[in-house]
């Protein structure tokens, strides 16, 4: 439990600078379920959720409730060697104002250590608005996996997780970048039961003048294969 | 509403997802719970004090305690029954340090089975009597050592495209061989 600690005043530290920039907290659920369909060939479906709590654009700075969007996810992945995978996905969001639907296309590439794993993943998304053009993103993300307990990851036995992932998005020629930094405890249950609870800092609107923005998400991902 | 939804969406997947297989185990043991003889066996083989990390080790089976240390810039894991009986040494070490003939045998099979490989990670095993075994760290003799090399390798057939576990006799030749399973990636790539 000494880890959640660091890993909370590790953030706590990352969010003290900058106090006229929006901060947003709030709770981000995730589950994702995967299965076989052939030797090769995988789906994988995700539900993931974020309810604000905390927004400093309100006026008073009240704790309030507030379901901020709701993403269903699907993809179809091509394992193409045993370290690398490719998939394309759809998703729909659930959102106040217009629900969206995205495409997305990804290659993600295991790289394995004599303990840890690395996770690295390109990916490029096109988000559809009725009204305004196509959103145009393109993101990679490292992420590490690193045992607790011995140097290998036993069932029963709980891990570090630590990613991060740049964004650059483009929507009729206005562009920005986004950061999202993330650190879990993982509990892996068995190698078809996973748990990461953590946080997730994300940062956007580099780019755009007077307008940083921080959200800090509690997040707890659950992730099944059958 | 929606968030009650989730919750309990969430408790439901928890709960059929609950079905734990638990077989293999390794985890780190401190020096207290390691048997006397296999602490003796150590210092008298490797000398010097050195940072050693202890490990207990069980495929369900089979229970072993194992010490990992660096000698003479190698990574080496010597294997131990539970009553402290040094068992095996095994040295990883890079494709070239591999004996020449040896590897030319282990290439000769890759070739011939595989359409692309590459070696990921290469051990020479050191199997024999606990006298025999401290020789070969403090002396560099091999007298009376049954000499093995297990190597972590990527072959793809036509068919096929998998890694291997290869166990290979001291002349190259392949003993047996396993597929080495992946563990799932779902937390990596979504």
């Amino acid at each position: 439990m000494k880890y959640i600690y660091l890993i909370a005043i590790l953030f706590l530290c990352l969010n003290l600078k900058a106090q006229n920039d929006r901060f947003i907290f709030g709770f981000f659920p995730e589950a994702s379920l995967k299965y076989n369909i052939s030797e090769k060939y995988s789906i994988t479906h995700k539900v993931e959720s974020q309810h604000g709590l905390f927004d400093s654009n309100r006026l008073n700075d009240e704790l309030q409730y507030e379901h901020s969007l709701t993403d269903l996810q699907s993809f179809i992945g091509r394992r193409l060697t045993p370290f690398l995978k490719a998939d394309i996905g759809y998703q729909y969001r659930v959102e106040e104002g217009e629900n969206t639907h995205r495409t997305i296309q990804q290659v993600s590439i295991l790289q394995r250590g004599s303990f840890y794993r690395i996770g690295h993943r390109v990916r490029i998304d096109q988000t559809y608005f009725q009204e305004e053009s196509t959103l145009h993103r393109a993101r990679y993300r490292i992420k590490g996996q690193i045992p607790l307990q011995g140097r290998e990851l036993d069932p029963g036995e709980n891990y570090l997780a630590i990613s991060n992932e740049l964004i650059y998005m483009i929507q009729s020629s206005e562009d920005d970048l986004e950061n999202r930094l993330t650190a879990a405890y993982g509990f892996y249950i068995d190698d078809k039961n996973k748990i990461e609870i953590g946080l997730d800092y994300r940062t956007d609107d580099y780019l755009v003048k007077d307008r940083f923005r921080h959200r800090l998400w509690f997040k707890f991902g659950y992730y099944k294969s059958l | 509403m929606i968030r009650r939804g989730l919750i309990i969406t969430f408790l439901l997947l928890i709960n059929f997802g609950f079905s734990q297989e638990k077989n293999e185990v390794e985890k780190r043991v401190k020096k207290n719970e390691v048997p006397e003889t296999a602490l003796e066996w150590l210092k008298d083989a490797y000398e010097k004090k050195r940072r050693t990390k202890w490990y207990f080790q069980t495929d369900g089976e089979e229970e072993v305690f194992e010490a990992k240390l660096k000698h003479k810039r190698h990574l080496h894991s010597i294997e131990f029954n539970m009553r402290g009986v040094v068992q095996n040494i095994e040295v990883l070490i890079k494709e070239k340090e591999i004996d020449e003939d040896v590897y030319e045998v282990i290439l000769s099979y890759l070739k011939e089975t595989y359409t692309k490989y590459s070696l990921s990670k290469i051990q020479i095993q050191y199997t024999g009597q606990p006298d025999d075994l401290e020789d070969l760290i403090d002396e560099n003799e091999l007298e009376n050592l049954k000499i093995s090399y297990e190597i972590e390798y990527y072959g793809k057939t036509e068919t096929k495209d998998e890694l291997w576990e290869g166990l290979f006799d001291h002349s190259g030749r392949l003993l047996n061989k396993r597929i080495v399973k992946i563990k799932n990636t779902d937390n990596l790539d979504y």
